[in-house]
């Protein structure tokens, strides 16, 4: 799976536009199936990406079109595929988006993530051995009714509390 | 098809609520390439000379580069421009962040508003839909707050923001327009220009991608230049302590403002330095947007928390106005960021009147009671509260040190730092000419950043030999040949403000040159952008940037320097006994560029 480290995180974005840059040839937001969440006010800048959850609750396809393959990254076969929206509304985390009407979520680029590739902070690692290894399911209550954007944010504000507090004990004792 | 650019240029009337789309003219884009080239020849071309900076008839645009939003490092920035209510010539100011990129994939390469909102309003753009939004609410809010909400009533914490704070709002002239929070277009007024607009923000969300003429060939490029900023010499230095480096370095050489320029070494430097800042308060790095530098920071501090502050607030707020007391720097800088007030102007307001008072031309009682001594941050504060909100003597502050010496007179003219109504820079010019000349000549005023001449800080002088043919080029005291740099430089800093890149990546590290910017930009737009091309792309807007403010009133007196940089020589450390003999070299300039004797292009 992805993993970050949030303390190094400058919220550059990189991952972002290597992503989607990767996989579409072209640069947005939109295409890239990382997403950087920033909060200005706290000094946060967290990547959203695929946790490759203990719960798969983005398999629960009606089409079945979603696979979990060899390295825990989840695969969305692009002819059972309807576009319905299931799996955008199942992720608790936003960490799946439809886009021109493909579900778009980290495949790990094949084994070689340019997410990774392209932070020169150190701040995303990708450890092939670990996976399912992260529960979502505090965020899966309430996650219903959310936009994949709401999403991330309330996921990234209940994740970037121990680093405030790492931060404040730090600087202010 | 355009490739890089967003494609579009978007018109709003503020007045009407008139939208217009135009499809960006790619025969036209050649001609000026985007950014700060673009906005220059919009207003060069639409904008009345002779209105009043704050009326309706006055523009406001922002503009982005062709490459911006793209896989290219770097070119993060969004450029405001407009006639600028402080100093009434051109005024553009620029800043990085993510704003730029959002509204390139949102599809523009430039916003035009005129006119002005019946009442405070909002553009908010989102791909096609563009509105405008009432701020009633939003109205007396500082910028985090307006950010903050905007996010939250559109329902979507993606949307970038470009906002003013109660300084814009009150028409302080020297306000700001921020985006990302702490990413501030500080120069020329460009926030005061959105308070007369009524315009409290402009909120962007794209969800296009951008693509580019030839993705391998620009993927290649890309990892070229994301290499060159890499490998280069002060990496790890910039990365680690952003532009704060500067306060060491120009004590080092002696020019560090200090006490308003009455020193240019500051015994306390160890004090309010970018290392002690890094040491004592930075938490972790901060970015703009698909940049490998990272050099911006954030910090926290007993009472606040906040990014930043670059090297220009950072001094503005310690040794210039003689203060040793960082927390109480860094504290400014969260509050100005706040508030939307340029650190550099209302800094020089401060340091003139704490001067003033020193030379015994002015009295306490002349400031409302204040007890403006140097380094009295209480009095600071509290003379910035009544600038914000133009209260008793906060109001002559509001109009910036040029304003305030005339209205005080008395022989205070002479301690008002600015060229053309712009306040200086924190950089000593006497031991540095080059940046000297480029003060005395920059189009928007007292600025480095039109030219910044960093090459005359290298000692490399077998590369300015190769270059130019002239030694001393490399050599920050000589001024010989200092108008070849600054002329060189300039078209590689409008060059860099076009494609809306970094200042310190592009010129300071040195890493665009014409060569390697028609490469990207071919790469990149499909455009036939030949370093030739560029070149007379770029002197094209230089000559009409000149054109337009003489028709402002610029003559060629006013491309000079405050007395003090040019007859009173430094008394200590590596500068000493040096001043700008800034006729000559001003002089020179023009001959190179082919002016006449009075500062006028030919054609």
């Amino acid at each position: 799976m992805i993993t970050l480290d949030l303390s190094k995180c400058s919220g550059c974005s990189r991952c972002e536009v290597n992503c989607s840059f990767f996989h579409s040839g072209k640069i947005g937001r939109s295409g890239s199936r990382i997403k950087v969440v920033k909060i200005e006010d706290i000094g946060i800048d967290y990547p959203v990406v695929c946790q490759q959850c203990r719960e798969r609750y983005c398999t629960k396809c009606p089409e079945k079109a979603v696979e979990v393959g060899a390295l825990g990254q989840v695969i969305i076969s692009p002819t059972l595929c309807t576009a319905c929206g299931t799996c955008e509304v199942m992720c608790p985390i936003g960490a799946i988006e439809l886009f021109e009407e493909i579900p778009h979520v980290c495949d790990l680029c094949g084994g070689d993530p340019r997410c990774v590739r392209a932070c020169t902070l150190d701040a995303i690692s990708f450890e092939p051995d670990l996976t399912e290894a992260v529960s979502l399911k505090e965020f899966k209550k309430g996650s219903r009714g959310r936009d994949p954007e709401q999403k991330r944010l309330r996921y990234v504000e209940s994740g970037a509390e121990q680093l405030r507090q790492r931060w404040l004990a730090e600087r202010r004792g | 098809m355009l490739h890089g650019y967003g494609g579009h240029i978007l018109r709003v009337d503020l007045s009407s609520g008139q939208i217009r789309r135009e499809k960006t003219d790619p025969a036209y884009m050649l001609d000026v390439i985007g950014g700060r080239g673009l906005n220059s020849t919009r207003l060069y071309e639409e904008l009345k000379r002779d209105i009043d900076p704050l009326s309706p008839q006055n523009l406001l645009l922002i503009g982005v580069g062709p490459l911006t939003g793209t896989l290219m490092a770097a070119s993060a920035f969004m450029t405001i421009s407009g006639k600028s209510p402080l100093t009434g010539i051109l005024g553009d100011s620029a800043a990085g962040g993510h704003f730029g990129a959002e509204m390139k994939q949102a599809g523009y390469d430039q916003l035009v508003m005129t006119g002005c909102c019946e009442k405070p309003g909002y553009l908010f753009i989102a791909d096609d839909h563009v509105e405008i939004r009432d701020a009633s609410h939003l109205w007396g809010q500082d910028i985090w707050q307006t950010t903050a909400a905007i996010r939250r009533e559109l329902n979507d914490n993606a949307v970038q923001v470009a906002a003013i704070g109660p300084a814009g709002e009150n028409l302080v002239k020297y306000a700001t327009v921020a985006c990302n929070n702490s990413r501030m277009c500080g120069r020329t007024g460009m926030g005061c220009l959105f308070g007369s607009k009524n315009l409290k923000a402009v909120a962007v969300r794209g969800r296009g991608r951008l693509t580019v003429a030839d993705p391998p060939g620009f993927l290649e490029l890309c990892r070229e230049l994301d290499q060159r900023i890499m490998v280069h010499p002060e990496y790890e230095k910039r990365n680690a302590l952003g532009s704060t480096l500067l306060m060491k370095a120009l004590n080092g050489i002696g020019i560090l403002p200090t006490r308003h320029f009455q020193q240019g070494l500051c015994d306390y430097v160890d004090k309010v330095s970018g290392e002690t800042l890094a040491q004592k308060y930075k938490v972790k790095n901060k970015s703009c947007f698909n940049c490998n530098l990272h050099c911006s920071r954030y910090y926290l501090t007993r009472e606040v928390e906040a990014e930043g502050p670059e090297f220009e607030t950072l001094c503005s707020y310690t040794s210039r106005i003689g203060s040793d007391n960082l927390e109480f720097g860094l504290k400014m800088n969260a509050f100005l960021n706040r508030m939307g007030l340029d650190s550099l102007s209302s800094g020089e307001t401060i340091g003139w009147a704490m001067e003033c008072i020193q030379q015994g031309l002015l009295t306490q009682d002349d400031f409302d009671g204040l007890d403006l001594t140097w380094g009295n941050c209480r009095a600071v504060e509290k003379l910035l509260n009544m600038i914000i909100r133009r209260e008793g003597i906060g109001a002559a502050f509001a109009e910036g040190t040029r304003s305030l010496a005339r209205h005080f007179g008395q022989g205070s003219e002479e301690y008002a730092f600015h060229v053309k109504g712009l306040d200086m820079i924190c950089g000593d010019p006497r031991g540095i000419k080059a940046f000297g000349l480029t003060y005395a000549i920059a189009s928007r005023g007292g600025d480095h950043l039109r030219a910044e001449p960093f090459f005359e800080l290298t000692e490399r002088y077998d590369e300015a030999e190769k270059r130019w043919g002239i030694r001393e080029i490399a050599d920050r005291l000589a001024d010989r040949g200092k108008a070849v740099l600054v002329e060189h430089t300039e078209r590689q800093a409008l060059l860099t403000d076009c494609l809306t890149m970094c200042k310190n990546i592009g010129l300071s590290m040195d890493i665009m040159d014409f060569e390697f910017a028609s490469q990207l930009l071919q790469a990149g737009t499909g455009l036939n952008f030949t370093p030739d091309k560029i070149d007379a792309a770029l002197k094209g807007v230089i000559n009409r940037d000149r054109k337009m403010n003489i028709d402002f009133g610029v003559t060629a007196d006013q491309d000079t320097l405050p007395k003090r940089f040019t007859s009173e020589p430094l008394q200590e450390g590596a500068s000493k006994g040096q001043v700008v003999p800034v006729k000559r070299m001003v002089a020179e300039y023009y001959k190179i560029k082919g002016w006449d004797k009075d500062g006028v292009p030919g054609d």
